[in-house]
């Protein structure tokens, strides 16, 4: 009964805030938003036995993607919202339609086929047994990762750089 | 369900109100111990009203200051963000009380449902920690945006580029004990310290200073406390905050402070341990309590010797002298645990650490030499 | 709970996610709606793994695991170009940016 009541809650949290993160004008509200989502999101994981991924999700999501959102807002302009232009894109009546249309169609199977064979028992993961996979069976796409994550972090600074000014350091004549 | 219910309710309230009134004590400690560095005496005035006691070595002054704090005027800038305004300092006191409950604190009082104090025996308690504490740079941040000052603004942006700087080392020395104790559990880590704490290995001592340093850079003190200094921005990210909210945020740093001093306890000093523990066991909490509270005034003695970092100088040694060593931290402390002979760690060790950290320091010598200015034309 | 609440839920943040990306103006809320759609995805996985049959032990949680690192490291990449368009452009609103569209 208890779980029923966490799932529900957690998913509203997570519904809302989602939908505040996509509708508001001001940036630095949606923002907080979509870290209340990624934290109501992390408490679905612990509830579906995956609580290393909801560590993970904690760390890296709340801790680090969203502090990276808001430097990067605060380095744009017309975070508040003062600006009185229309909020929708043009086009925006058929993006909603597309919106609501498609998780209707991808939930057609399951309300129509009703629920799936329960399995016997709770799968387990631990953060030994996460290690020595990604150690023994995982090690590829594992050393790929580290690759990506080096060339995302080179190519963020290089591209968020900007144009060379004066050398440093160099005293101008009076 | 209720007894479950009761058990949560008889471990989380003694903790909610314990650490606070530790806080109070850590206030009154804090600015005795400061005060005899500086050669003055600290507060000494505060007598209990209706009664005779005169003075009381200044103990009542922390209520003094609680009552002040709670009968201030609460002042909101008129164009600041008034939700995030009231949510910034709860948020700054909500993850560091999280995270008390992760820290092994044995109970004095154990009764069948409950040994420990550790409210959350969970097995990734160190990386959950690590995860929470996270949570403090989006406080910080909260509170330097919402209050529409630019100073405030400025010293927010600060806080937060030196609190996730100095993550990385952090997380990398816990990662050495999590490596050696073989599990992220607190209470395997305190059981695998019951031969030798970890801080008498080399990998184990430098892993520790590291930690120390870095945690200090975490919650914002001294010699790394530049976004909230009386002399600098006015005071940072919380200016414009008065009243309760300013104590609020207050509470939110030492709780902080505490917390990352449990863990240091935990990964580095053994947790419980100490003389007489296996013959009284609810003498483990006193000593956890006791090298906690042995940190706090290394601390504190530290605020009152070091001169503050500037920031460029606070982030060159995060990243271009903690990050290295704490990396060569891990090498050393795999090699260590792999080693036939045991006794030639120390030795070996020691030179390596000792070694680059001698060679990473003379190659940034450059940085601390006096600057050059351009003129203005 | 069962599969299909996850599914269920799933789906609607999948659809709250296509909203923000194909509906507003502003760049950092196209990368924000791109962040739930991510999410929504993870859940998935995990849901998937935690109400079926697993050949694979931890195919699950793995996933979900390489799903966000390459998430921040694409959230990183993406900011950035944010940042290079906004100092380009002076603005960030999508509706401007249109210098490759056919005049």
């Amino acid at each position: 009964m208890i779980e029923g009541v966490a799932f529900y809650i957690l998913s509203t949290v997570a519904v809302l805030g989602a939908l505040l993160a996509v509708s508001r004008r001001n940036l630095v509200h949606g923002v907080f938003a979509l870290l209340l989502f990624f934290a109501a999101l992390s408490g679905l994981f612990v509830m579906l036995m995956a609580d290393y991924v909801a560590a993970v999700q904690v760390l890296v999501y709340v801790g680090a993607v969203g502090i990276l959102q808001l430097f990067a807002i605060m380095l744009t302009e017309h975070v508040t919202g003062d600006d009185l232009r229309r909020l929708g894109a043009r086009g925006w009546f058929w993006g909603l339609m597309l919106a609501v249309a498609l998780p209707v169609v991808l939930l057609l199977p399951p309300l129509l086929n009703g629920e799936p064979p329960v399995p016997p028992a709770a799968p387990q993961s631990t953060a030994r047994q996460l290690g020595s996979q990604l150690m023994e069976h995982y090690v590829v796409p594992l050393e790929v990762l580290a690759l990506l994550l080096t060339g995302a972090l080179i190519g963020a600074v290089a591209v968020a750089h900007g144009p060379e000014k004066d050398p440093p350091g160099k005293d101008r004549p009076a | 369900m209720t007894q479950t219910l009761l058990n949560l309710l008889a471990i989380a309230v003694p903790l909610a109100v314990g650490f606070a009134s530790l806080f109070a004590f850590t206030t009154w400690l804090e600015r005795k111990i400061l005060a005899r560095i500086q050669n003055r005496i600290g507060p000494n005035r505060i007598s209990l009203p209706f009664t005779r006691f005169r003075r009381l070595f200044g103990l009542i002054q922390p209520a003094a200051d609680g009552l002040k704090m709670l009968a201030k005027e609460d002042i909101v800038p008129r164009d600041a963000d008034k939700l995030l305004h009231l949510l910034a300092p709860i948020l700054s006191l909500v993850p560091p009380m999280m995270v008390l409950c992760l820290l092994p604190l044995e109970l004095p009082y154990a009764t069948a449902g409950m040994r420990a104090l550790q409210a959350a025996a969970l097995d990734n308690a160190v990386l959950l920690f690590f995860a929470i504490t996270s949570l403090n740079t989006l406080a910080v941040f909260m509170a330097g945006w919402a209050s529409r000052n630019k100073y405030s603004l400025l010293g927010g942006m600060r806080a937060v580029a030196q609190m996730v700087s100095y993550e990385i080392p952090l997380v990398l020395s816990a990662a050495v004990v999590i490596m050696a104790a073989g599990g992220m559990n607190a209470q395997a880590i305190v059981e695998a310290q019951r031969a030798q704490w970890f801080i008498f290995t080399p990998w184990g001592l430098a892993a520790f200073l590291i930690f120390f340093i870095a945690s200090l850079a975490e919650t914002n003190r001294s010699p790394f406390d530049l976004p909230e200094a009386e002399s600098e921005i006015i005071a940072g990210y919380f200016t414009e905050y008065s009243g309760f909210k300013f104590a609020l945020f207050f509470l939110g740093e030492y709780l902080a402070i505490f917390a990352v001093s449990g863990l240091a306890v935990t990964l580095f000093l053994g947790g419980g341990a100490g003389p007489w523990v296996a013959a009284y066991p609810a003498l483990s909490c006193v000593w956890f309590l006791a090298k906690i509270f042995a940190l706090i005034f290394v601390m504190i003695w530290l605020r009152g010797t070091l001169p503050r970092l500037r920031v460029d100088q606070l982030m060159g040694f995060a990243w271009k002298f903690l990050l290295p060593l704490s990396l060569l931290n891990l090498f050393v402390a795999a090699a260590a645990l792999k080693l036939a002979k045991p006794w030639l760690s120390w030795p070996v060790g020691a030179l390596v650490l000792y070694g680059a950290a001698v060679a990473l320091s003379r190659s940034h010598r450059a940085d601390a030499a006096p600057r050059t200015y351009s003129y203005a034309e | 709970m069962t599969l299909n609440h996850y599914l269920v839920l799933s789906a609607i943040l999948l659809g709250i996610g296509l909203l923000g990306v194909l509906t507003r103006r502003n760049i950092i809320v196209v990368l924000f709606s791109i962040e739930i759609l991510f999410n929504a995805a993870n859940l998935n996985f995990i849901a998937f793994w935690r109400f079926g049959p697993n050949p694979e032990a931890l195919m699950g949680p793995m996933f979900a695991l390489f799903a966000i690192a390459v998430a921040a490291a694409e959230v990183a990449v993406g900011l950035a170009l944010v940042i290079a368009v906004y100092r380009h452009f002076k603005t960030v609103d999508l509706e401007k940016l249109d210098t490759l569209r056919e005049p």
